[in-house]
């Protein structure tokens, strides 16, 4: 069979997607050594060299936004995958009901994070909002500003819809595949009195390393791209308290125009997004098929 | 703790549909209201009134819909070529299209946004469409494949066998017994598509709008009109929803892509 031919099926879509990519990467590139205010005018207005780049790291501004971003990434992750897990094994229980509460608790990842920022701003609205209303009645006092309102406590609100969002994903698909697990592996292991615990993690979590790994990794990219829930529930403040990196490129770029500035920081995130892709792909699809 | 389970996960969501029907005195009275008298203005105004929600819940589904149409002559074939053959750096192929699922959308948004306006693409429902198949590519690449993987090998050798082409076979033979498969990624796609508010947000235009991104417009200078969003956010969430629903056996395989068989 000529090898030519599975090439010219897989090479339109990869044609197509370089394009889509890497023009307006390339784009940015070279705007990133431009000063260019696109309300000052429609092109690039004078070679500046690295200097967007070093306005970008004055003052904090890109680390300030890059350790938002860590921040939330790593404990939302962490905390929406620990979450699943409990649930996923509780309804890996076979309850009565259970069956049902699996297929409805899948809604929350279903809706768009622009509506979830939404229905997390009605919840968290200072003046009769929800969640106020039940962590006072129930004697946590909330800063007067509002959840969202208030620089100590933001971001964490912003992350707990975040998180809303995206336990019950990880929950069913861990749930799921634990279900894959065949039967006698788990009944040999009861017979040799496994304790639960050395159950789920010496023979559960290594059956299902696998689906867990991606979508940890989907979900650690996602969050950390976060913008369009910022855009909703914050848009970075206050003060700079919710501005993760992808807010801030948007910000430069279409709130202040700046768009050198933007496309500087925006080569400064493609890096770093490839360098953590890079490390997840080496070190956990190494052994991959 | 299922019933903990579900005031948690499904509460809220109710909580946000009973405020499209609530009358605004008692929106924000705490303790809440939990008996009123429903209101219909917000969604009479909403959808009866010309001049508004209709053309974006209509721009969503065009530019969805769009992104599934042109989602599948290029994924199709690709998913077909990575299941059936052992080419070299297969394994990279796949990555590299997961990788694309996980590039930061604003990053190559504002460059893409300035080219669009340039070459006068920018707010017309192609740049959108176009746009999306950032996403929807990579996604059905993965999952097609795991639904090509099924499909038994022996039955394409005999069509061979009988002088049939491989472009015969992928389109007369695989494509009809994946068709399930198919129908089941491009829901997937058109959820992606219609959920995702980075790509309008940017580069639609007032009348080009969607459903998602058009509830940003109700945060008015005088004020948030709640009863408003609520129910175009409702209506921006209830197809995702049915869809997923009705996929609810394959939800698992979809957002996985394939790696547990669901």
């Amino acid at each position: 069979m000529p090898n030519y031919v599975p090439w010219l099926l897989i090479s339109p879509s990869i044609i197509l997607l370089l394009t889509l990519i890497a023009f307006p990467l390339l784009f940015a590139l070279k705007n990133s050594f431009y000063f260019w205010n696109l309300q000052m005018g429609p092109t690039p207005m004078g070679f500046v060299g690295f200097d967007n780049y070093k306005m970008a790291l004055q003052g904090g501004f890109f680390l300030g936004a890059l350790w938002n971003t860590v921040l939330m990434t790593v404990v939302g992750t962490a905390v929406e995958f620990m979450l699943g897990l409990m649930i996923a094994l509780l309804l890996a229980r076979q309850l009565k009901g259970m069956n049902v509460a699996r297929a409805l608790l899948i809604m929350p990842t279903t809706i768009a994070p622009i509506v979830v920022g939404f229905l997390f701003r009605y919840m968290y609205d200072p003046g009769g909002g929800l969640i106020p209303w039940l962590l006072t009645s129930v004697g946590i006092p909330i800063p007067a500003q509002g959840l969202l309102g208030s620089s100590s406590t933001a971001l964490w609100a912003v992350l707990f819809a975040d998180i809303w969002q995206w336990t019950p994903f990880f929950a069913i698909v861990l749930y799921a595949g634990l279900l894959s697990i065949p039967d006698d592996i788990i009944e040999a292991a009861r017979l040799d009195r496994t304790p639960p615990l050395a159950m789920l993690w010496h023979i559960k979590m290594p059956l299902i390393k696998k689906t867990a790994l991606i979508v940890v990794m989907l979900r650690f990219m996602q969050l950390f791209n976060t913008f369009d829930l910022i855009v909703v529930l914050t848009k970075g403040g206050p003060g700079a308290s919710t501005r993760t990196l992808g807010y801030t490129l948007y910000q430069a770029g279409l709130v202040d125009f700046n768009i050198g500035l933007s496309s500087a920081m925006t080569w400064m995130m493609v890096i770093i997004v490839n360098a953590i892709i890079g490390l997840f792909v080496f070190f956990a699809f190494r052994d991959w098929d | 703790m299922v019933i903990v389970l579900m005031l948690v996960f499904i509460g809220p969501i109710v909580w946000f549909v009973l405020l499209a029907i609530r009358p605004t005195a008692t929106a924000f009275t705490m303790p809440p209201v939990l008996v009123f008298e429903p209101t219909w203005d917000a969604i009479r105004y909403t959808f009866l009134d010309p001049g508004n929600n209709r053309p974006q819940l209509f721009n969503s589904v065009i530019i969805a819909a769009g992104a599934v149409l042109l989602n599948l002559p290029f994924s199709f074939p690709a998913a077909y070529a990575l299941s059936r053959y052992k080419i070299r750096g297969r394994k990279n192929i796949m990555l590299w299209y997961l990788g694309l699922l996980m590039a930061p959308p604003v990053a190559f948004l504002i460059p893409y946004s300035i080219l669009a306006s340039s070459v006068g693409l920018k707010g017309t429902y192609f740049s959108m469409i176009l746009i999306c198949q950032t996403l929807t590519i990579p996604f059905s690449v993965w999952l097609m494949r795991s639904f090509i993987d099924e499909v038994p090998v022996e039955i394409e050798e005999a069509a061979r066998v009988d002088g049939a082409s491989t472009a015969a076979i992928m389109l007369r033979i695989v494509l009809p017994l994946v068709r399930p498969g198919i129908i089941v990624t491009s829901m997937f796609a058109f959820v992606f598509s219609w959920n995702n508010a980075a790509f309008p947000l940017v580069l639609a235009n007032r009348s080009t709008t969607t459903l998602p991104v058009g509830t940003l417009q109700y945060f008015g200078t005088a004020g948030v009109t709640w009863g408003f969003i609520a129910v175009a956010a409702v209506a921006a969430m209830i197809p995702p929803m049915l869809i997923f629903l009705a996929l609810d056996r394959y939800v698992v395989r979809g957002l996985t892509f394939g790696s547990v068989k669901g």
